[in-house]
C-alpha cells in the first residue's frame, strides 16, 4: 500500500497534474493543431512505407518535384518546371534553386536522383518500388537482374537539372513525382543514421513542417518549418495523437480535445447524430468497392450469368445501410477522373437480368449451382455482403452462401484461389483512370478474377502512351464499358466517402480524393464559424 | 532460499525455448504472410522483401537464425513496423504496460481481498450479497463496457477524467480502474472460498477459546491462511496485467504492450508475435518464482528445498 500511495505521488509531481486539469478545461491552443492518426505509422521512410497513416504524416513533412492541386493536377513543386520530350520518353525537371532541406542544405536533382535509385534497389525492398518500373532499366535494376545501378534512365544533370528516360509513354508519369515515394531522400542522412535515420532527432526534411518529436504508438508532433519555400505554415504545431478506437477519438473531439477527426474516428452511429452538424463534412473518396467474380469457376464462366448478377443489385442499397454518404456506381472509372461515365456499367434492372440468367440456363434461379461469397471479417463489409445477398436472392432467386475470413486469411485466399464470387476494394494511388483500369489486365498481380482479355490488355496499353487527353479518355472509357457491361468481371458497387468533424475554431482543413490531408494553409485560433476548404 | 530461486529461473531456459519453437511453427502455418495487403505486390518486390526478413530460406533454417539470435538477447525485427526491432518496440512499451498494471494489481489487491473476506465474515447477511453482487459483476461485465461506461460517466458527463490518452497522472486512473475490475472481482470471490473454508477450523475454535480477540483471530489467524490460494492466483495475474490488454490500451489510446499481443498476430508480424508471447512467458515464470518465496513467508511448513 505504502508502495502504490509512494508510486501515485511520484506521478502526481512529474505530471504537473494541475497543468493538465487548466489543459482540460481551454477548448484549443493557439496556431496548435490536435488531430487522431488513428494508428502507429508504420514507418516514416517514405520509400518502405505504403500506408495512409504513414503517408498522412510524411506528406506534411515533404515535398516531391510536384504537388496535388485541389483539380488533382501536378504542380511545380522542388522542380520549377519541366520538359516532356521524345514523344512522352524523356522528362527533364528543372529545380527550383530556393528549396532547403531542415538542416539549411539545398534541395538538389542528386538528392532525387540518389533517392530514387535507393527506392529502386533490390536490398531497400521498398513495396512502391514497381511506381518506377516505367523508367529504362528499372524493373531489371529492382529485380536483381542487372545490377549496374547506371543502366536505370534517370540521372541528375547538374544541382538543378534532373532527367528521367521511360522505356515507353506514360501519361500519369507525372502524377507518381507527387507521391510520397517519389520524394528526394539526403544520401548522407541515409548512410549516416541507417535504421534510425526518420527519427526525430535525425530526420531532415524539405516540406511545411519538420518532425520534432514521436513517441511510438502514442503521438507524433510536427512543428512549422519557418524555411519552408512557400513560407511558414500558419501552424505552430500540429499534435497526431494515435487512438485506435474511434469511440474514444470521438469523444475526445467531443471533449475538446482533438480539432479534427476524419473516418478513423467516426462510428457510424457519430455520423448519424452529427449530419446536420456545421462541423460535419463528406467528401468523395478515389476508393472504389466491388463484387468480383471468379470466372474460371462454374457457372461464373458464362458472361450472361454474371450480367445477371450485375443487373440485379440496387446499389442504392449501399449508402443507406452504411449510411456514411457513399456513391453508388456502376462504371469502375470514378467520376471525377474522366474517361467513365454513367452508362459505361450495368445500372439496376432485374428483369433483364431474370432474361439473361434463363438464357443461361436457370430461369428463376432454378439449378443454380451452390455460390459462395468469400469477405473479409468486418462490421461494414458484412452489411455490404449480406445486402448483396438479399438482392440476388430476391431479384433472381439465387441463394449466396456468405463466407467470411480473418483479414490476411482472406488475402491468401483471394490471391490462391478464390471462390466463385468475393468482395474487394481498390484505392487510386494517382489521380488517373490508369490506377483503377490497369487493375484488370492480365498482368496485374491484382487481378483476382481470373477474367484475361487481350482486347483489354490492348486499350489500356494504348491508353496509357496516348498524349491526347481526350483520345485517353476515349479508350478507357471504352474499357470501362468492356469491363463493366460487357464481359463483366466485377460489379462495381460504391464510392467510399471521408467524414469529418472540424471545430468552429479551426480553418483551412483540405480534403483531398485521394485521402491525403496537407495541414500547411490550416489555422487554429480563430473564432469564426468552422470552413472546410475543398483545396490543399 | 537464493540457490532454489536461481534453479527455478535457470529452468525457464527450456521453458521458454519451447514457448519460442511452438510458437515459431504456428505462426507459420496461420495461412497469409506479413507482407500480404490489400495491394498485391510484384513478385518480384516480395521477392526483394523475403529476401530482407530471411523468409526465402527454408523454414528450419529460419528457425535456427532465430534461436541463434535470441541466445544473443535480439528478439528479431518488425515487418510492420520498418526500421524497428522487436527489442525497441517491447522496450518502449512494457514499462507504460507495468505502470498502469502495478497500480491495476495494487487497486485489484486492495479492494479485491478486504471485499472477499468482508463477505465471508458476514456470510449470507447484507454485505456478503452486496459484495459478491460487485463481485459477480466485475467477473462477467467485458472490459469495453466497463472502459465505455467509466468514460461515459466521468469523462464525458462530470467531466472529472479525462477520457483517454496517457499524459498525465490523471490519465491512468480510469484504465486502471478498468483493468482492475476483472482482477479484483476475481480476487474478491476467491478470497470469500478460501476464508470461508479456513473459518470452519478447528485451530481457529481452539483460537477463539482460548480467549483471543474476534479481530486478531482474523487478522492473524484466518486472513493469513486464507491468502494462499490468493498468493497461488497472483503469479499468473501478475504477469497478465503488468503485459497490458488489448482492450484497456485500445479503447484509451494508452502505448502499452497489450495491443501487441493481438495486433501482431493480425498482421502476421512473426518476431513481434514471438517477442510478445516470450516476455509473457519470462513474466510467467518469475512471478510464479515469486509465488514459491511468498508461500514460505506465509506458511513456514511450505519449505521450498535444494532437492525440489
Amino acid at each position: 500500500m505504502t508502495l502504490f500511495v509512494l508510486f501515485i505521488c511520484t506521478c502526481f509531481i512529474q505530471g504537473g497534474c494541475a497543468e493538465e486539469l487548466s489543459h482540460l478545461r481551454k477548448p484549443y491552443e493557439d496556431g496548435v493543431l490536435r488531430i487522431n492518426l488513428g494508428t502507429e505509422p508504420p514507418g516514416l521512410d517514405w520509400h518502405t512505407s505504403t500506408d495512409s497513416t504513414s503517408f498522412d504524416v510524411v506528406s506534411n513533412l515533404m515535398v516531391g518535384l510536384t504537388q496535388y492541386t485541389n483539380e488533382l493536377e501536378a504542380k511545380p513543386a522542388c522542380a520549377a518546371s519541366w520538359e516532356v520530350l521524345d514523344g512522352g520518353k524523356r522528362y527533364l525537371f528543372h529545380l527550383r534553386r530556393d528549396v532547403f532541406w531542415t538542416d539549411g542544405k539545398p534541395v538538389t536533382a542528386y538528392d532525387f536522383e540518389f533517392a530514387w535509385r535507393r527506392l529502386l534497389a533490390p536490398e531497400t525492398a521498398a513495396q512502391y518500388a514497381f511506381f518506377l518500373y516505367d523508367i529504362v532499366g528499372a524493373r531489371a535494376f529492382n529485380t536483381g537482374a542487372s545490377k549496374d545501378v547506371n543502366t536505370v534512365g534517370l540521372k541528375a544533370l547538374d544541382p538543378y537539372t534532373f532527367e528521367v528516360k521511360l522505356a515507353k509513354p506514360a501519361a500519369y508519369f507525372i502524377y507518381l513525382t507527387a507521391f510520397c515515394p517519389s520524394f528526394p531522400q539526403r544520401k548522407d542522412i541515409v548512410e549516416r543514421y541507417k535504421d534510425r535515420w526518420t527519427e526525430p532527432e535525425n530526420l531532415v526534411t524539405n516540406g511545411p513542417f519538420k518532425l520534432s518529436y514521436w513517441q511510438h504508438e502514442y503521438k507524433i508532433e510536427l512543428t512549422a518549418n519557418e524555411k519552408f519555400f512557400e513560407g511558414a505554415p500558419k501552424l505552430k504545431r500540429i499534435k497526431m495523437f494515435m487512438v485506435p478506437e474511434a469511440s474514444t477519438a470521438f469523444a475526445l473531439y467531443e471533449n475538446n480535445e482533438l480539432d479534427f477527426v476524419d473516418n478513423r474516428s467516426f462510428s457510424t452511429p457519430d455520423v448519424e447524430r452529427f449530419r446536420h452538424s456545421p462541423q460535419y463534412k463528406n467528401f468523395p473518396l478515389l476508393r472504389a468497392y466491388y463484387l468480383a467474380f471468379n470466372v474460371s469457376k462454374k457457372p461464373f464462366d458464362n458472361a450472361d450469368v454474371r450480367r445477371a448478377f450485375a443487373l440485379s443489385i440496387d446499389r442504392k442499397v449501399f449508402p443507406k445501410i452504411l449510411r456514411r454518404g457513399e456513391r453508388p456506381t456502376s462504371s469502375w472509372i470514378p467520376p471525377a477522373l474522366g474517361g467513365g461515365g454513367s452508362d459505361s456499367g450495368l445500372g439496376f434492372n432485374p428483369e433483364e437480368g431474370r432474361r439473361l440468367l434463363a438464357r443461361a440456363g436457370y430461369p428463376d434461379g432454378k439449378g443454380f449451382p451452390e455460390t459462395k461469397l468469400l469477405y473479409p471479417n468486418r462490421e461494414d463489409v458484412r452489411l455490404v455482403v449480406e445486402a448483396t445477398q438479399d438482392e440476388i436472392k430476391r431479384n433472381l432467386g439465387v441463394k449466396v452462401e456468405l463466407v467470411n475470413q480473418e483479414w490476411k486469411v482472406y488475402l491468401a485466399t483471394t490471391r490462391k484461389d478464390p471462390p466463385q464470387m468475393f468482395r474487394d476494394s481498390w484505392g487510386a494511388d494517382f489521380p488517373d483512370p490508369e490506377t483503377f483500369m490497369n487493375l484488370f489486365t492480365s498482368y496485374n498481380g491484382n487481378n483476382h478474377t481470373r477474367w484475361h482479355s487481350a482486347e483489354y490488355d490492348r486499350l489500356i496499353e494504348a491508353a496509357e502512351g496516348e498524349q491526347d487527353k481526350n483520345k485517353r479518355a476515349e479508350l478507357y472509357r471504352r474499357a470501362d464499358v468492356m469491363l463493366c457491361r460487357e464481359a463483366v468481371p466485377i460489379v462495381p458497387a460504391y464510392l467510399a466517402t471521408q467524414n469529418i468533424m472540424v471545430k468552429p475554431w479551426v480553418k483551412g482543413i483540405a480534403i483531398n480524393p485521394l485521402d491525403f490531408q496537407f495541414f500547411k494553409t490550416v489555422t487554429v485560433g480563430d473564432t469564426a464559424a468552422g470552413e472546410v476548404s475543398k483545396s490543399p | 532460499m537464493i540457490f532454489p530461486i536461481l534453479k527455478r529461473l535457470f529452468m525457464a531456459v527450456p521453458v521458454l525455448l519451447i514457448v519460442a519453437s511452438l510458437t515459431f511453427l504456428l505462426v507459420r502455418i496461420v495461412p497469409g504472410g506479413p507482407f500480404d495487403s490489400e495491394k498485391s505486390l510484384p513478385p518480384e518486390i516480395v521477392a526483394n522483401l523475403n529476401a530482407k526478413y530471411h523468409l526465402d530460406k527454408p523454414v528450419h533454417e529460419q528457425y535456427v537464425l532465430y534461436i541463434g539470435r535470441l541466445c544473443r538477447g535480439d528478439l528479431g525485427v518488425s515487418y510492420k513496423y520498418v526500421n524497428r526491432t522487436v527489442n525497441d518496440i517491447l522496450f518502449d512499451a512494457f514499462p507504460v504496460s507495468c505502470q498502469l498494471g502495478f497500480v491495476a494489481l495494487v487497486l485489484a489487491v486492495a479492494f479485491g481481498v478486504p471485499l472477499g473476506a468482508i463477505a465471508a465474515l458476514g456470510r449470507g447477511g447484507r454485505q456478503d450479497f452486496l459484495a459478491m453482487f460487485v463481485s459477480t459483476l466485475g467477473v462477467s461485465v467485458p472490459g469495453f463496457v466497463i472502459g465505455a461506461g467509466l468514460i461515459y460517466i466521468f469523462a464525458i458527463q462530470l467531466k472529472l477524467l479525462p477520457v483517454g490518452l496517457w499524459e498525465s497522472p490523471w490519465h491512468v486512473i480510469l484504465p486502471a480502474v478498468t483493468l482492475a475490475f476483472s482482477p479484483g472481482a476475481y480476487l474478491a470471490r476467491l478470497t470469500r472460498a478460501s476464508v470461508l473454508e479456513i473459518v470452519e477450523k478447528d485451530w481457529v475454535r481452539t483460537a477463539r477459546s482460548k480467549g483471543l480477540s474476534y479481530q486478531a483471530t482474523v487478522l492473524r489467524h484466518i486472513l493469513r491462511n486464507s491468502l494462499i490460494p490468493v498468493v497461488t492466483v497472483l503469479g499468473p495475474l501478475t504477469a497478465i496485467v503488468i503485459t497490458g490488454s488489448f482492450v484497456v490500451e485500445y479503447i484509451y489510446a494508452i502505448p502499452g504492450m497489450g495491443r501487441f499481443f493481438i495486433t501482431a498476430v493480425m498482421n502476421r508480424d512473426y518476431d513481434l508475435i514471438l517477442g510478445t508471447t516470450l516476455v509473457f512467458a519470462l513474466l510467467l515464470v518469475i512471478a510464479n518464482t515469486f509465488v514459491d518465496v511468498a508461500y514460505q513467508l506465509l506458511d513456514p511448513r511450505m519449505r521450498m528445498n535444494a532437492e525440489d
